[in-house]
C-alpha cells in the first residue's frame, strides 16, 4: 500500500539532491514567499529565546507567590508579570521562556537520536543489500506501530518523565526518517563515483562515510527538520497526559494540562503555553512546506 | 502489506515491554504484605520462572484464545475490560471522520478548482493551521466557550451514539478530533487532484464537452482519491493519537483513556493488552484501506 507513496517520495527525494546543488537558489525562493520569510524569522527568535531563556527571563520560572495566584494578564496585582502568572503564582512568561526550552530541546533531541538511527539503518540498508530486506520489515513493524503507542508503551514500562518521552520521540522518528535515508541512498549507490571509489579500493566504512552518507545527508537533514514540528506536537500531547514532563518543569505541555483545572476562571495559564505550542509547530510546518516545494521543480510551476 | 510477521513483531515488541518492566509483576500481585515465599509461590503460578521465549509462546496461546490476563486493579479480564471500551473509540473515530472526510475532501477540490486565488491560499493556509493546532488545544476552547456556556456536555459518554443523549455528548469529542484531521486530508486531496486535472484522460474527457465540474467530480476525483485513501489509512494512527487525548479531555470511556489510565496506575497486563489492541485495530484499518484502494482502481485489483 504504502510502496507508490514511497516511489513518489525517492523521486521527490532526487529531486531535492539536485535541487540542493542550487542552494541559494532555494533560499532566494523562500525569502520570496511572504509566509515562509515570516516563518524563517520567527523560527530564528523561537530558537534564540529558547536558547537564551535563562538570561532574558525577567523572573525565577519557579519561584511562587501565592499572593499573585491566576493573575490575569495585565492585571493590577502583578503589574511586572507582562502575561500574568499561573496557579502558584509564577510568572507566565518566565515559564513560557523556560518552557519553550524544555519543548524545543526535548524535540531536537528526540528527532537528532532518532533520526541518526534511522539514517543509520537506512545507510545500511541500501549499501547492504542482503541487510535490505531485514532491515526494512523491522522498519515496517515499527510504521505500523502508530507512535502515540510508542509513548504509551515507553511510559508503560520506564514510567513517566522527560527521558521516557524523548526515549518514545525518538523511537517515533525512526521509521520515516530510515525510509528517507534508503530511498536517498539507493539513488546515490547507482552514481558512478560509488563504482569508481571501490574500483581504487576504499573499504566499505569509506565508501559508506565519505560517499555515501556525505551526500545523502543534506536530505535527511531536511527531512528531520520537517519532522520537528511533529515530533513536538507529539511530545507536547504525551506530557499533556501527564506521560511527559512532570510538574513543576516548566514544559509548554504539561503547563496546558496544569492551567485546565483553572479554565473558567483563569483561561490564560492554559491558553498561553497552547498558542506557544501552536505557534512553534505551524513555524515548523510552513517552513517545512516552504522548503518542499523549494525543493521540488514539479511543483513549482 | 499488513502481513503474519508484521503482526507476530507488534505482539513481541508488546510482550518485550513488559519483560522490562522495572516493577516485579509477581510482587505486585501479592501485595504489600506478602511473605518472600508467598511471591515466590505466584512467581511460579504466573510462569514468570520460566524461559523467556517459553513464556512468549504461552502468551502467543493465550493471545490466540483471547485471554489477555486480568486487569490489576479491578481483577477482570482485560478482555472484558476492552469490550467496554472498543465501541466507544470506534465511535468516536466514525463521529469524527464522518464529518471531516467530506469536509476535507470538499475544501481540497475547491482549492484545486480556484487553484492560485485568494480561496486556494485561505484553505491551505487554514489546512497547515489545522495539522499545526494541538489537539488538546481545540478541546479546551470547546470546553471552555461550548461546555462551560453549557451548550453541549462534554464531560462523558451519555449513551450509545443512537440515542439523543448519547449523540450530543459525542458531538464536541467528535469536533475536536475532526479539526485536526480536516486539514491533512484538503491538502491531499488539493495535490492528488492537481495532478489528476492535468491528466490525458481529463483532457480526453473535456475535449468531448464535458462541463468543467463534471470533469472535476466525475473523472478527476475518483483518480485523486487513490492517495487521500491512503492518507486516511495511515492518518488512522495519528488519529488514534489525538483519540488518547480526546477521550482523556472528555471523559470518554474508550481504549485510549484506558490505556492512559492503566499506564498511570501501573496495571501492566491491562496497559499491555490496552496496546495490543490499538495495534491490531490500527492494522486492520489499513487491511480495509487495501480493499479500499483495489475498489478506488481496478487495475491493483488485477495486477
Amino acid at each position: 500500500m504504502t510502496d507508490a507513496a514511497l516511489s513518489v517520495q525517492s523521486s521527490a527525494d532526487q529531486r531535492a539532491i539536485a535541487a540542493l546543488r542550487r542552494k541559494n537558489a532555494v533560499w532566494r525562493r523562500i525569502l520570496k514567499d511572504p509566509p515562509a520569510a515570516a516563518a524563517t524569522i520567527f523560527l530564528f527568535l523561537i530558537v534564540a529565546a529558547a536558547i537564551l531563556a535563562p538570561w532574558i527571563a525577567p523572573f525565577d520560572p519557579y519561584s511562587n507567590n501565592m499572593r499573585l495566584r491566576l493573575c490575569p494578564i495585565g492585571g493590577a496585582r502583578c503589574p511586572d508579570y507582562l502575561l500574568g502568572a499561573d496557579n502558584q503564582g509564577r510568572d507566565m512568561l518566565s515559564r513560557i521562556l523556560f518552557g519553550l526550552r524544555a519543548t524545543l530541546g526535548m524535540g531536537v533531541t528526540a528527532v537528532a537520536i532518532g533520526g541518526g538511527l534511522g539514517a543509520l539503518i537506512g545507510l545500511s540498508a541500501a549499501y547492504f543489500k542482503r541487510l535490505d530486506q531485514p532491515l526494512m520489515r523491522l522498519i515496517d513493524v515499527l510504521l505500523s506501530f502508530p507512535s502515540i503507542l510508542f509513548g504509551l508503551a515507553i511510559a508503560a514500562v520506564l514510567g513517566t518523565g522527560l527521558g521516557s518521552l524523548v526515549i518514545a520521540l525518538s523511537i517515533a522518528a525512526v521509521p520515516s526518517i530510515a525510509r528517507i535515508a534508503r530511498g536517498a541512498a539507493q539513488s546515490i549507490m547507482q552514481q558512478e563515483y560509488m563504482e569508481a571509489g571501490r574500483a581504487v579500493g576504499l573499504g566499505d566504512t569509506a565508501l559508506i562515510w565519505r560517499y555515501l552518507a556525505l551526500n545523502c545527508w543534506p536530505t535527511i537533514l531536511i527531512y528531520m527538520t520537517l519532522q520537528l514540528g511533529q515530533a513536538i506536537l507529539l511530545g507536547a500531547a504525551l506530557s499533556f497526559l501527564g506521560l511527559g514532563a512532570q510538574p513543576p518543569t516548566a514544559e509548554l505541555g504539561s503547563m496546558a494540562a496544569d492551567g485546565r483545572k483553572f479554565l473558567s476562571i483563569a483561561p490564560h495559564v492554559s491558553t498561553i503555553p497552547c498558542a506557544a505550542i501552536f505557534l512553534v509547530v505551524l513555524t515548523f510546518n510552513v517552513l517545512g512546506d516552504a522548503l518542499r516545494d523549494a525543493l521540488d521543480p514539479k511543483l513549482r510551476q | 502489506m499488513i502481513s503474519l510477521p508484521v503482526l507476530l513483531g507488534v505482539l513481541l515488541i508488546g510482550f518485550l515491554l513488559l519483560q522490562v518492566v522495572p516493577t516485579d509483576p509477581a510482587t505486585v500481585v501479592a501485595g504489600p504484605t506478602a511473605t518472600r515465599a508467598e511471591v515466590e509461590a505466584i512467581r511460579q503460578q504466573m510462569g514468570l520462572d520460566r524461559p523467556l521465549w517459553v513464556q512468549f509462546a504461552g502468551y502467543l496461546g493465550r493471545v490466540l484464545q483471547l485471554d489477555l490476563g486480568r486487569s490489576m486493579i479491578s481483577n477482570r479480564p482485560v478482555v472484558d475490560e476492552i469490550a467496554l471500551t472498543f465501541w466507544p473509540t470506534v465511535e468516536l473515530m466514525l463521529a469524527c471522520l464522518i464529518w471531516a472526510v467530506p469536509l476535507g475532501i470538499s475544501l481540497g477540490t475547491l482549492a484545486a478548482r480556484r487553484r492560485g486565488t485568494t480561496v486556494d491560499r485561505a484553505i491551505m493556509a487554514l489546512s497547515v493551521m489545522g495539522v499545526s493546532v494541538p489537539v488538546f488545544w481545540v478541546g479546551l476552547l470547546l470546553i471552555q466557550y461550548v461546555g462551560g456556556a453549557g451548550l453541549l456536555p462534554f464531560q462523558g459518554r451519555n449513551g450509545p451514539i443512537w440515542t439523543a443523549d448519547g449523540l450530543l455528548s459525542i458531538i464536541l469529542p467528535a469536533v475536536t478530533l475532526g479539526a485536526v484531521f480536516v486539514g491533512p486530508v484538503a491538502r491531499m486531496t488539493r495535490t492528488s487532484l492537481l495532478e489528476t486535472l492535468g491528466a490525458d484522460y481529463v483532457r480526453t474527457a473535456r475535449a468531448k464537452g464535458a462541463s468543467d465540474w463534471r470533469v472535476t467530480i466525475r473523472h478527476a476525483l475518483r483518480n485523486a482519491m487513490i492517495p487521500v485513501v491512503t492518507l486516511v489509512g495511515l492518518q488512522i494512527g495519528f488519529l488514534l493519537g489525538g483519540s488518547v487525548v480526546t477521550e482523556t479531555m472528555f471523559a470518554w470511556p474508550g481504549v485510549g483513556r484506558m490505556a492512559v489510565g492503566a499506564i498511570t496506575s501501573s496495571d501492566f497486563p491491562l496497559a499491555q493488552g490496552a496496546i495490543l489492541i490499538l495495534a491490531v485495530g490500527f492494522m486492520a484499518v489499513n487491511l480495509i484501506v487495501d480493499v479500499l484502494y483495489a475498489y478506488l482502481d481496478p487495475r491493483i485489483a488485477r495486477s
